[in-house]
């Protein structure tokens, strides 16, 4: 090799190591900034207490809670019709009606609209359109827009990947349409599913703009139920960054790690899925 | 491992059995062809030729079962042998028929003349001979038994004198039995070929346990006496 | 001295294989008339007639792209699941029209059993791969039973009964593609459709699925596709040769029946030269 060479491909080496500096390097600062910050208000009274004008007395259980129940409605409603919606387009919708391609060009698009954009809308057609108000549900269904797409588009990977051989062998032994699907394509496409939901469901849960947009109200000192008002914790730590008194800094850096433990948690189960089910091919 | 290509090895197995078929109606024939000659018996004779229709039909078959055998189940090594084996036997075989068929003619021929214990004598034990030799050679065949396919060389060779003898006796006879006499050459002529063709499925019998393809004796390095 | 124990029709039968006369004696179970199949407007197939009857093995051999894939899945309906495939003309089964008004394909494809050209187990276990057809059709009588006797049918089941949970997937090439005909067993078909069942294989296990296709077709009808001439020399009683037709101008491909007559005929004496030329070898 000529010296030029041998300087050339050093040179690209140490520029790509410089950027993964950068990148992770930027990550590992935010991160252990926020660990910092928030570690002395890191204490068992951030999950019982409800927030309070004190800061020492202040907690964030309703914010929590609120973030769980949303996740939920999330993903009780997002995985039935994100998958059903996956299964019609993949194995029953006749590629050449014009509905259909409509469709198949726009749910990337979906995927693609500022999550903002939900929040007005579900400003207008759920909380004041049907009236149900600045409550949990209102939010949880937002929040389903939001995800639905991306709950799509895994799924629809997940069926595409299964291999078609499968379908042939299941037809010829003479199983209807149905029975291929619920016996055989879903099954196997079962764990890319999964994947997909949960990262989905992650990202939800870390919303904060339609949520902010429908009205979770910023000061909520009461337990959280269906058709109440509440607060999100992204809300939450949101308006806790607002106040002047530095211990409610502190207490906004806390909730981002708890956060930030919920998002990782539930990434972390969403990859262990995803590897067990793996050694299956 | 288990048995496979079983078809393949059952239509071995019964291609090989058909020989036994033809060699069974050959030393009839044969049996048949010399007892009447020895005794001139002209019914007898138009039996076996007669006959000899039967042989060509399973000649027929064998050749047809080879060539599909061939075609479909494309033998190598061992399972070429056999079949290659199977196929110049089959043509001895049949040619064996034929020459019982020019015994039975000749008896027709030369029935109402004068014949010779001493030569009838000879007919008689070639006559053993080549049924003997017919089944030592089938037999060597089926036990792919080099040895044994050798040995008929030395069966062969008791043909050979005895053909001489007749040759030598009918020069004793004399001029008057002129007629009979050339007949009776042709007979033994016909058994002494009888004795070669069995010498010849010895030899395949040989190539099919060696992979060997070759004569026993070569004309030129033959050193028996001529005649 | 005695004489070997071999009758004249065995004899008729080792020198000339099985006659037309006696295949054309049996059940026709196929009939196809002036069949053709486009996909998509391109004609792909043209112009079969032919028949199949019970308890034959018949192959169809000839070049690629001749249409004798697309025919077999004519049998079973599998084209009615590839868009833009059309199929005209008449296929008879058992007297039948298979393609008429009223027929179920899903019934069609129960009676007439497929094994693809790649083994394609579920990814289950062997119980389940073989279980999967009586479930879905909701076959009576214990299915257990009906699992070992598919893979005893299939020479499967001395190297797997005491497997029966694991996964199929970590079965050999061989292993998996005899799991897939105890599969289509499973559900006692009529017919067995095979589209080039050992081309996948190393060549013990193509002998052992060649072996099964003798012992098969005591109690079923095969129809096997093969590219593999010497495969169908070894198996088929009757063979059937496709070959391609290219449209004057070049653009259009096609593929029309050639011949059709018993194995020991195509590979001794072919009608066509067509047929001569693919059979030895000198023509594509």
């Amino acid at each position: 090799m000529s010296r030029s060479r041998v300087w050339k491909n050093r040179a690209f080496e140490a520029a790509m190591l410089f950027a993964m500096l950068v990148a992770f390097g930027t990550l590992a600062v935010l991160l252990l900034d926020t660990l910092v910050t928030g570690w002395p208000q890191l204490d068992a009274q951030l999950f019982s207490d409800s927030p309070s004008t004190q800061p020492e007395e202040a907690g964030a259980r309703p914010a929590i809670l609120a973030t769980l129940y949303l996740g939920l409605i999330v993903l009780l409603l997002s995985v039935p019709i994100g998958v059903l919606t996956a299964i019609y387009l993949e194995e029953y919708a006749d590629r050449k009606r014009w509905w259909n391609r409509l469709i198949e060009v726009n749910i990337q698009n979906l995927a693609a609209v500022p999550s903002i954009v939900y929040g007005i809308l579900g400003l207008a057609f759920i909380v004041r359109g049907i009236g149900i108000g600045r409550v949990v549900l209102a939010g949880g269904l937002i929040l389903t827009l939001v995800v639905l797409p991306t709950v799509v588009v895994a799924s629809r990977e997940a069926i595409r990947a299964v291999p078609d051989s499968i379908g042939q062998g299941a037809f010829a032994l003479g199983a209807t349409k149905w029975q291929v699907v619920w016996r055989q394509v879903l099954p196997a496409a079962i764990p890319g599913m999964t994947t997909g939901s949960i990262l989905a469901l992650s990202r939800a849960v870390g919303e904060t703009a339609p949520l902010i947009m429908v009205g979770a109200i910023v000061y909520v000192a009461f337990d959280p139920t269906l058709l109440g008002p509440y607060t999100a914790l992204p809300v939450q730590i949101y308006n806790w960054t607002k106040q002047p008194d530095p211990t409610f800094q502190t207490l906004a850096a806390a909730g981002a790690i708890v956060l930030l433990a919920i998002v990782l948690s539930m990434n972390a189960v969403a990859i262990f899925l995803r590897n067990r089910y793996r050694k299956q091919w | 491992m288990a048995q496979m290509r079983a078809t393949f090895q059952e239509e071995l197995r019964e291609l090989e059995q058909l020989l036994d078929v033809e060699a069974d109606l050959v030393l009839r024939s044969l049996r048949a062809a010399v007892e009447a000659l020895v005794t001139r018996d002209s019914e007898l004779a138009d039996e076996v030729i007669a006959f000899d229709d039967d042989i060509d039909d399973v000649y027929l078959r064998t050749h047809q079962a080879i060539e599909l055998l061939l075609a479909r189940q494309t033998p190598v090594a061992g399972d070429l042998r056999l079949v290659l084996a199977i196929l110049h036997s089959n043509l001895h075989l049949e040619r064996m028929g034929d020459l019982c068929t020019t015994i039975a003619k000749l008896t027709k021929l030369s029935a109402d003349l004068p014949s010779d214990e001493v030569l009838l004598g000879a007919f008689r034990e070639m006559g053993e001979r080549g049924q003997e030799m017919i089944r030592v050679a089938l037999e060597a065949l089926h036990a792919r038994d080099e040895e044994l396919a050798t040995s008929l060389i030395h069966l062969d060779e008791l043909i050979d004198r005895s053909n001489r003898r007749v040759v030598s006796r009918l020069l004793e006879l004399g001029p008057e039995n002129l007629e009979w006499g050339l007949r009776a050459i042709v007979a033994s002529r016909c058994l002494e070929r009888v004795g070669d063709h069995a010498v010849d499925i010895g030899e395949q019998a040989a190539f099919l346990a060696t992979g060997e393809f070759r004569e026993f004796t070569d004309a030129s390095h033959d050193p028996r006496p001529l005649g | 001295m005695e004489s070997p124990q071999i009758d004249s029709t065995r004899i008729a039968q080792v020198s000339r294989g099985l006659e037309r006369a006696e295949i054309e004696r049996r059940e026709k179970v196929f009939t196809v008339s002036d069949l053709a199949v486009s996909y998509g407007g391109k004609p792909a197939l043209e112009d079969v007639t032919l028949d199949v009857h019970r308890n034959t093995v018949t192959a169809f051999i000839g070049p690629s792209g001749c249409g004798k894939s697309t025919f077999i899945r004519c049998f079973n309906r599998m084209n009615d699941l590839i868009p833009g495939a059309k199929v005209e003309g008449t296929v008879l089964y058992h007297g039948a029209d298979l393609y008429g008004r009223d027929v179920d394909p899903v019934d069609v494809r129960r009676r007439i059993g497929m094994v693809f050209q790649k083994p394609n187990p579920f990814p289950k276990s062997i119980y389940d791969n073989v279980a999967f057809g009586p479930r879905v059709l909701s076959l009576k009588g214990s299915l257990a039973e009906r699992v070992e006797k598919a893979l005893r049918d299939a020479a499967l089941w001395e190297e797997v009964k005491d497997r029966l949970k694991d996964g199929a997937l970590g079965l050999s090439g061989g292993q998996q593609q005899r799991l897939c005909i105890a599969r289509a067993l499973a559900v006692e078909p009529d017919v067995i459709l095979m589209d080039e069942p050992a081309s996948a294989l190393d060549p013990i296990s193509t002998t052992r699925i060649e072996d099964l296709m003798h012992e098969l077709k005591r109690d079923y009808t095969i129809v096997i596709v093969t590219h593999n001439m010497q495969q169908a020399a070894r198996v088929a009683d009757m063979t059937a040769f496709f070959s391609v037709v290219v449209a004057e101008d070049g653009s259009a491909r096609r593929g029309v029946l050639v011949e059709y007559d018993t194995t020991a005929k195509i590979f001794t004496t072919p009608a066509d030269q067509r047929t001569e030329d693919y059979v030895t070898g000198r023509f594509g």
